[in-house]
C-alpha cells in the first residue's frame, strides 16, 4: 500500500531518487569529488551510483583486455579468482559455509578473505568471482535493503532482495562484472537461498554450491542432505563439504567461515582452519565426529601403502 | 596453462657447513585437482647424492630411470662412484640433447663431494629444462613455488649451518613457500645428507 | 606510407608497471607502512627516488604500487577528498572510513580500473594499529600484514612465518606473542627488503619505512633508529615518522 501510493503522491523518496538520477549526468565528472562524506558512498546517495569508462568504440573489451587472465595470463590487472561457498536449506534454517583462499595464477594472495558478506543482521551473501563486484554490489544492496525497510515499514523478502541485485547486476550484463552469490536469509516464507549471478542467472533452491571447488562441495553435501538435519548435523555437513573442497582444490582452502541463520537472523558459527580439520577435526563443536577429517588419519596402520605410525616416523616442524 | 604447472611440485636445496639439504613437497595435481600426497620428486643417485626433479610428472619418472641406467653404465665402466660435479655435467648433457624437444623439468642436485685430504665439500646445482648449470653457494629452488621459496630462503638461510640448524631453515623455507603456493604443498620431505649419514624426515604440512 | 591492403589492428593501451614492493604491518599500538624507491619499466630504470608510501593525515599513511602514473593521480584524488572532509567537519578522517572511501574511489573506475594496489595503513579511533589491503577495483579486507607488488610473492611467504609464525609451533608451556615489538617489526621489514632486492630486479635503490604511533605512545625503541624524521603536524594526537635507508642499487 504504501509503495502504491508513494509511486503517486510524488511526493518522497522516490521523486527525489528519480531527480538524483537526472542529475547524474550532469555532474559525472565530478562524481567521484564530491563534498565532505556521504557515507563514503559519494555519488551514491542520490541515486544510482556512476562509473567512468574509458573511450573507446567498446568499453566491455577494453576492460577484457587488461583483466580476463583466463584469455591471457599475463594480463596485468589480476582479478582474483578460485572458491567454494555453499549455503542449504534444512529444517532449522540456513547453513551458509565458505572457504577463505585468495588466487591469483598460482599465487595464494591471500587465506583470510571474508567470503560471506554480512549484508545486514538477517541477510547473508556469498562470494565467488571478482571479490570487489561482490563486496562493493552486496554493501549496496544493504543500503537498499535499509531504505525498503525505512519506506515500507517491514524487512525486505530475501526473494526482493535477491531480485534487486540480479535485476541490478543485469543491468551492466556484458560490462564485464563477475560475480556468483548466494543470498540467504529468514523472512515471512522461512529460511530462503536464492543464487544470483551476474550473467542474470536467479534461482531459488534448497542447496547451492559455488566456485572452482563446488564440485568437491557437493560430493559431499548431496550425500549427507536431508530436510530433517538437526543443527549440529547441518553445521557439521557444511564444514565437512568446504573441508573437502578446500582438501582438494588446489584454489580452495586455508580456512573454513561457517555461518547459521536462523529465525532471529544469522549467527557467526566459526572459523576452522582446513589443516586442522584435516589431523584433528573441529575440536569441541557441536556435530563434531571426535577426529580428523583426513583420508590418511582414517586408514591408518590398515593398508600397507599407509603403515602404522611406528614404521613411518613422522616429525612436525618445529621453531 | 603453463604444462610447468600441469601437476605441480617444487624442490629446494641447500649448503651447510660440511652438510646439504634436499627437501621437496610431496603433492602431485592434475592442474586444480589434487591427486596424490605421497608422490616423490626426490631421488637418490649414490649414497651421497640426491636428484630433485620438479616438473611434469611424466618425465619425473622417465628421466629417474634414465638417469639410473646412465649412472649404472658409468659407475660399471668407471668401477667408481660418480661425483656430484660429474653428475651435474651428465643431468646438463642429458637434458642438452633434448634441447628441441625438451623434458619439462627443472634438475636441482645436492651432493657431498670428495675432497683429496678425504674430508667432504657440500655441492649443490640446478638447471633449467635444457640443462643450463647454475652452480650455487647458498642455496637453489625450483617448481612452481621457486619465487615464494627465493624470498623466504633468501630471508632465512645463514652460511655454515650445522646439519640440524640447516633441516630447520629449509623445512621452514619450503612450508611456508608452498603454502603460498597453489599448485605444491600436501606434505613435506626432506633429506640431510652428511658425512656418514643420510637424515630422511617427513612433514606434516598443510593439506589444502 | 602503410599499404592499405593488409589488415591492420590498433589496440589503446593506457597502462604500464613500474615495478617495486611495498609493504604493511600492524602492531598493538603502532602501525608500519614501507616500500622501496626504484621506478623501472622493463629493464631499464626511470628514476631511483620516486616515492610510493604516502602520508595522509597524522594517523593514516597510503602505499600505492603498480602503474605510477595512476598511482600518483589516484593518491592526489584521495588526498583532496581528506583536505575537503577536513573542511566539511573540523576533523580528520577515522581510517576505516579512509579505507570505505578508497574502496568507493577505486570502484568507480570498476570499468576503466586504476592499476595500482594499495595498502593502507594507520590507526585505527579505538588506538590499534591497523592495515587495509586492496585489489586494483576497490575489494579490500583488514589484516595484520601484507606485502604487495613485483616481489610480493617473494616477502608475503617470509613475512607469514616472521610475523603470523606459521608452520612454527612455540616451546612447551609458551605461545607466539600476538603482537611483536616496534623494534622487532622494523628489523623484520629492512630484512624482508634486502631479500627482495638481492633477488628481484625491479626492488632496490632507497626504502622508506613509514612509522604510525598511537596517542600517548611513548617512543620506546625509536629514538635511536638511523636516518629517522618526525612528519606529525597536529599535537596531541597521533605520530607520523620517516625512516630512510639505502638499498642495493645493481
Amino acid at each position: 500500500m504504501n509503495t502504491f501510493v508513494q509511486r503517486f503522491a510524488g511526493s518522497s523518496a522516490s521523486k527525489e531518487l528519480l531527480a538524483g538520477n537526472a542529475s547524474i549526468t550532469e555532474d559525472e565528472d565530478f562524481s567521484d569529488a564530491a563534498w565532505g562524506s556521504e557515507a563514503g558512498f559519494g555519488s551514491l546517495a542520490r541515486g544510482v551510483p556512476s562509473f567512468m569508462v574509458p573511450s573507446v568504440p567498446d568499453p566491455a573489451s577494453f576492460l577484457r583486455l587488461h583483466t580476463d587472465d583466463h584469455a591471457d595470463p599475463s594480463c596485468r590487472i589480476k582479478i582474483q579468482h578460485g572458491t567454494t561457498t555453499l549455503a542449504f536449506r534444512f529444517q532449522g534454517g540456513v547453513i551458509v559455509a565458505v572457504d577463505s583462499r585468495a588466487t591469483a595464477g598460482s599465487y595464494v594472495a591471500s587465506g583470510t578473505v571474508k567470503k560471506v558478506i554480512e549484508i545486514n543482521p538477517y541477510l547473508l551473501g556469498t562470494m565467488a568471482g571478482g571479490a570487489a563486484d561482490c563486496q562493493y554490489w552486496e554493501t549496496y544492496l544493504g543500503m537498499h535493503c535499509r531504505l525498503h525497510e525505512l519506506r515500507n515499514r517491514e524487512r525486505i523478502s530475501v526473494s526482493a532482495a535477491s531480485k534487486y541485485l540480479s535485476n541490478l547486476v543485469y543491468s551492466y550484463k556484458g560490462m564485464g562484472l563477475s560475480m556468483g552469490t548466494m543470498i540467504c536469509g529468514w523472512d515471512k516464507t522461512g529460511p530462503a537461498v536464492f543464487y544470483v549471478d551476474s550473467d542474470g542467472t536467479r534461482l531459488k533452491g534448497d542447496l547451492f554450491s559455488v566456485g572452482s571447488g563446488s564440485t568437491f562441495a557437493y560430493g559431499v553435501l548431496d550425500q549427507g542432505y536431508r530436510w530433517d538435519l538437526s543443527d549440529e548435523e547441518a553445521q557439521e555437513l557444511g564444514r565437512r563439504s568446504i573441508y573437502a573442497a578446500g582438501h582438494r582444490d588446489a584454489f580452495s582452502g586455508n580456512t573454513c567461515n561457517l555461518y547459521h541463520v536462523k529465525e532471529n537472523g544469522w549467527e557467526f558459527i566459526g572459523n576452522y582452519d582446513i589443516t586442522t580439520l584435516h589431523y584433528d577435526g573441529p575440536g569441541n563443536v557441536a556435530g563434531s565426529p571426535g577426529h580428523g577429517y583426513g583420508y590418511d588419519l582414517r586408514v591408518e596402520g590398515h593398508s600397507s601403502a599407509n603403515p602404522p605410525p611406528a614404521a613411518a616416523p613422522v616429525v612436525a616442524a618445529q621453531a | 596453462m603453463s604444462i610447468m604447472e600441469y601437476n605441480g611440485g617444487s624442490v629446494i636445496a641447500m649448503v651447510g657447513k660440511d652438510c646439504v639439504a634436499i627437501a621437496s613437497d610431496l603433492r602431485l595435481g592434475n592442474q586444480a585437482l589434487s591427486i596424490s600426497s605421497n608422490f616423490q620428486k626426490i631421488f637418490p643417485v649414490t649414497d651421497r647424492i640426491y636428484l630433485g626433479l620438479p616438473g611434469l610428472a611424466t618425465d619425473v619418472t622417465t628421466l629417474r630411470e634414465r638417469f639410473r641406467y646412465r649412472v649404472n653404465m658409468y659407475t660399471i665402466k668407471e668401477e667408481r662412484e660418480i661425483e656430484p660435479e660429474t653428475f651435474a655435467h651428465l643431468v646438463s648433457s642429458t637434458l642438452y640433447e633434448h634441447r628441441f624437444g625438451q623434458y619439462f623439468i627443472e634438475p636441482v642436485i645436492a651432493g657431498l663431494s670428495k675432497t683429496p685430504s678425504g674430508g667432504v665439500k657440500p655441492f649443490i646445482a640446478a638447471t633449467d629444462i635444457i640443462g643450463c648449470l647454475n652452480f650455487a653457494k647458498d642455496f637453489v629452488v625450483a617448481g612452481t613455488a621457486s619465487s615464494k621459496l627465493f624470498g623466504v630462503a633468501e630471508g632465512l638461510w645463514e652460511p655454515d649451518l650445522e646439519p640440524e640448524d640447516l633441516f630447520e631453515t629449509i623445512s621452514q623455507s619450503l612450508l611456508n613457500a608452498v603454502d603460498r603456493d597453489a599448485f605444491s604443498g600436501w606434505g613435506a620431505i626432506v633429506h640431510v645428507i652428511t658425512k656418514d649419514k643420510v637424515t630422511t624426515r617427513t612433514l606434516k604440512g598443510r593439506m589444502d | 606510407m602503410a599499404s592499405l591492403a593488409h589488415p591492420q589492428q590498433r589496440q589503446f593501451n593506457p597502462y604500464s608497471e613500474n615495478g617495486g614492493t611495498i609493504l604493511a604491518i600492524a602492531g598493538a599500538d603502532f602501525s608500519v607502512i614501507a616500500g622501496d624507491t626504484r621506478q623501472s619499466e622493463g629493464y631499464s630504470i626511470q628514476t631511483r627516488y620516486a616515492p610510493k608510501v604516502f602520508r595522509l593525515t597524522d594517523r593514516a599513511v597510503l602505499a600505492v604500487n603498480g602503474f605510477a602514473a595512476d598511482g600518483n593521480m589516484f593518491v592526489k584524488k584521495v588526498k583532496q577528498r581528506l583536505e575537503w572532509y577536513r573542511h566539511a567537519h573540523a576533523k580528520d578522517m577515522p581510517l576505516r572510513a579512509i579505507a570505505r572511501l578508497i574502496q568507493t574511489m577505486l570502484y568507480a573506475r570498476r570499468f576503466f580500473p586504476y592499476y595500482v594496489y594499495n595498502i593502507l595503513g594507520g590507526i585505527e579511533e579505538d588506538g590499534t594499529g591497523a592495515v587495509y589491503s586492496f585489489d586494483p577495483v576497490g575489494s579490500y579486507e583488514r589484516e595484520a600484514c601484507r606485502a604487495a607488488g613485483a616481489a610480493s610473492s617473494l616477502v608475503q611467504p617470509f613475512l607469514d612465518n616472521q610475523i603470523y609464525f606459521k608452520n612454527q609451533r612455540p616451546a612447551p608451556g609458551t605461545s607466539h606473542p600476538v603482537h611483536l615489538p616496534l623494534p622487532t617489526v622494523l628489523s623484520i621489514v629492512i630484512d624482508s627488503f634486502t631479500s627482495a632486492t638481492e633477488r628481484h630486479i625491479e626492488v632496490g635503490d632507497g626504502l622508506e619505512i613509514y612509522v604510525v604511533l598511537a596517542k600517548g605512545r611513548n617512543l620506546q625503541g625509536l629514538e635511536g633508529i638511523r636516518g629517522m624524521q618526525e612528519l606529525t603536524v597536529t599535537e596531541d594526537g597521533e605520530r607520523v615518522f620517516v625512516v630512510r635507508r639505502e638499498l642495493k642499487k645493481d
